[in-house]
């Protein structure tokens, strides 16, 4: 069977900042309170125009599961590593703690996780998705306006290609090499 | 022992000093490993290295350059240097182990390292490679130090080649550690790596001098005519090391203001006039660059004393360029939104325990030397 690569697909137009995908990752993924642990944001774009013309838009964000991830590359002892259907994880007992790739991560994805001992980061759900029910990734699932959506792009079949195949689309920081995963559309 | 106190009044004091630095570091180490790295530390997870990290790198330059500088003398054949050789390498093997130290303190599992590095090794990892090459480093100059303390001229010559070569490897492969981080505009090329090893020979420069100078001055007696020169010639070769850092220095601003180039503008802008501004100006420009150089042009100031205050200067100097430099790569944030922004900047100081650490670190350096110096023979065997 031919692997999956996993990709989210965001339709920021839709965002209002509500932030319940935070919420929903951090329960779900047993994320320790404090301001620096966290493994999705939501990013306020600055404020457009002036008033009473005024627009703003919100970036929601998290590990862009990048194919080419400098994350992987500088960990020293393989803690860092990629599934092969491209989902980029920690294996808890490898990690020393040495925080190399936090600061090669171009997008600030990863934390210090105290309770599990490892750095941590979002998986996709990974528990979820290769659970008994499939379910989705818990920020996608618990979203009120759908702006992500989830999915295999190797399937052209799949929600996240075709809506890629339709719109335009933007990653971040294209110039880094990362070669992301989690896809803006314009 | 009395004899030797008589000589060196001041040493007690020294020595208590010294320990009672030892203690802070000791008190800040249980303090972390009780209370764990994320309640005592200030690091954060967008400033991940804190002051550990650049006391490591401090501490790690400074052996490099003590064994570069010896090298001089017994490897490369440079007479007025052979004599050095041994206070040298012992003091780059106590400060490349105070080093490990500090970043042991720094990492949160040293143990896990020693054994995943080893059986689950990542060879595309520059921190892989500065913990092998490190210890082989560390293999190398224990083996010349052995050879220099038995008189075996030959042997510590091949180490010492050795040595130079692994010396030069693994330390520019820490500038590598910053330096292939494409994320961090203001880290990331091939300057790092070989600014690492100019550093390392002023580093080594002013430490010789001041080890040197310290030896004879407790030691009581007046400075032989031989060490006069002998500091005169340290001190052109360190005036050398000097200028060409500072065309670094500006080598390392000019293209980080011109034209703005995101993020490597901001961090360099954070050094010239933003948070690390007092730090670059008066620490690593005043006394890293400036007083050093304006001791060593002169020859009325070159003197034995000139020289080793030009050390001292220089020595504070580069720890804060060590400083500058690790957190400055991580003051620009990697996204947008980030609520705790200073005038567009992350910030970092570090907590008393970091600072507790970094005194323990030092302070353990210099003890071990002083006792090394006590109870070892490192007076040469003229040859
Ligand atoms: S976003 Fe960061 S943590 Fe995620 S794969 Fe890319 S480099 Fe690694
Ligand atoms: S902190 Fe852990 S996962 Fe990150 S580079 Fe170091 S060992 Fe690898």
């Amino acid at each position: 069977m031919k692997n999956k690569r996993f990709a989210i697909v965001l339709d920021t137009k839709r965002c209002i900042d509500c932030k319940a995908c935070t919420v929903a990752c951090k329960t779900e993924n047993h994320v320790p309170l404090g301001t620096d642990n966290y493994r999705n944001w939501v990013g306020p774009e600055p404020l457009r125009g002036t008033y009473p013309n005024l627009g703003q838009t919100f970036t929601p964000s998290q590990c862009q599961h990048c194919s080419n991830p400098p994350c992987e590359h500088v960990c020293p002892t393989g803690a860092t590593t990629v599934t092969p259907d491209g989902i980029v994880h920690v294996i808890e007992h490898k990690c020393i703690g040495c925080k190399y790739c936090m600061t090669a991560c171009p997008y600030d994805a990863r934390y210090y996780n105290e309770e599990i001992e490892a750095v941590d980061k979002c998986t996709f759900c990974s528990q979820r998705i290769y659970g008994e029910n499939g379910q989705l990734p818990a920020c996608v699932e618990t979203c009120p306006t759908k702006v992500r959506v989830f999915g295999d792009l190797n399937d052209p079949n799949s929600d996240v290609s075709k809506l890629l195949a339709k719109h335009p689309s933007r990653v971040l920081k294209p110039a880094q090499g990362t070669k992301p995963n989690l896809y803006y559309l314009i | 022992m009395s004899s030797f106190l008589k000589h060196r009044p001041s040493l007690p004091l020294w020595l208590g000093l010294l320990s009672i630095g030892v203690l802070i570091g000791v008190a800040g180490a249980l303090n972390v490993l009780i209370n764990g790295h994320a309640q005592v530390y200030n690091v954060t997870r967008e400033v991940p290295w804190g002051i550990l990290i650049a006391t490591y790198v401090f501490l790690v330059v400074s052996s490099t350059g003590l064994c570069l500088l010896s090298s001089l003398g017994h490897v490369f054949g440079i007479e007025k240097f052979e004599f050095i050789g041994k206070r040298a390498i012992i003091l780059a093997i106590i400060t490349l182990l105070c080093g490990f130290g500090a970043i042991g303190m720094e990492i949160n599992h040293p143990i896990r390292l020693a054994i995943y590095a080893i059986i689950s090794p990542n060879f595309t990892s520059a921190i892989w490679w500065m913990g092998t090459l490190y210890g082989l480093y560390l293999v190398l100059l224990s083996g010349e130090l052995y050879f220099l303390m038995k008189g075996m001229h030959k042997g510590a010559f091949t180490m010492g080649m050795l040595g130079f070569i692994a010396a030069v490897s693994a330390h520019s492969n820490l500038g590598a550690v910053f330096g292939l981080l494409e994320a961090r505009p203001f880290w990331h090329g091939s300057f790092l790596p070989i600014y690492f090893i100019l550093s390392a020979l002023v580093s080594g420069g002013a430490i010789v001098s001041l080890i040197v100078y310290f030896n004879y001055k407790q030691s009581g007696t007046p400075i032989p005519q031989k060490y006069e020169a002998f500091f005169d010639t340290l001190g052109r070769l360190q005036t050398l090391f000097l200028m060409v850092l500072v065309f670094f220095v500006i080598w390392k601003i000019i293209p980080g203001i011109y034209g703005h180039p995101p993020e490597k503008y901001e961090a360099t802008m954070a050094m010239l006039t933003g948070p690390l501004a007092f730090n670059f100006w008066f620490f690593e420009v005043l006394l890293g660059l400036l007083i050093p150089i304006t001791l060593l042009i002169n020859p009325r100031t070159r003197t034995p004393m000139g020289v080793m205050w030009a050390g001292i200067s220089a020595t504070v100097g580069i720890f804060f360029m060590r400083y500058d430099l690790v957190i400055g790569g991580q003051l620009v944030s990697m996204r947008a939104g980030t609520a705790d922004l200073r005038d567009g900047l992350l910030h970092y100081v570090p907590s008393i325990t970091e600072f507790a650490i970094v005194i323990g670190a030092i302070s353990t350096c210099l003890l071990l030397y002083t006792l090394a110096e006590k109870f070892l023979p490192l007076d040469a065997d003229e040859h």
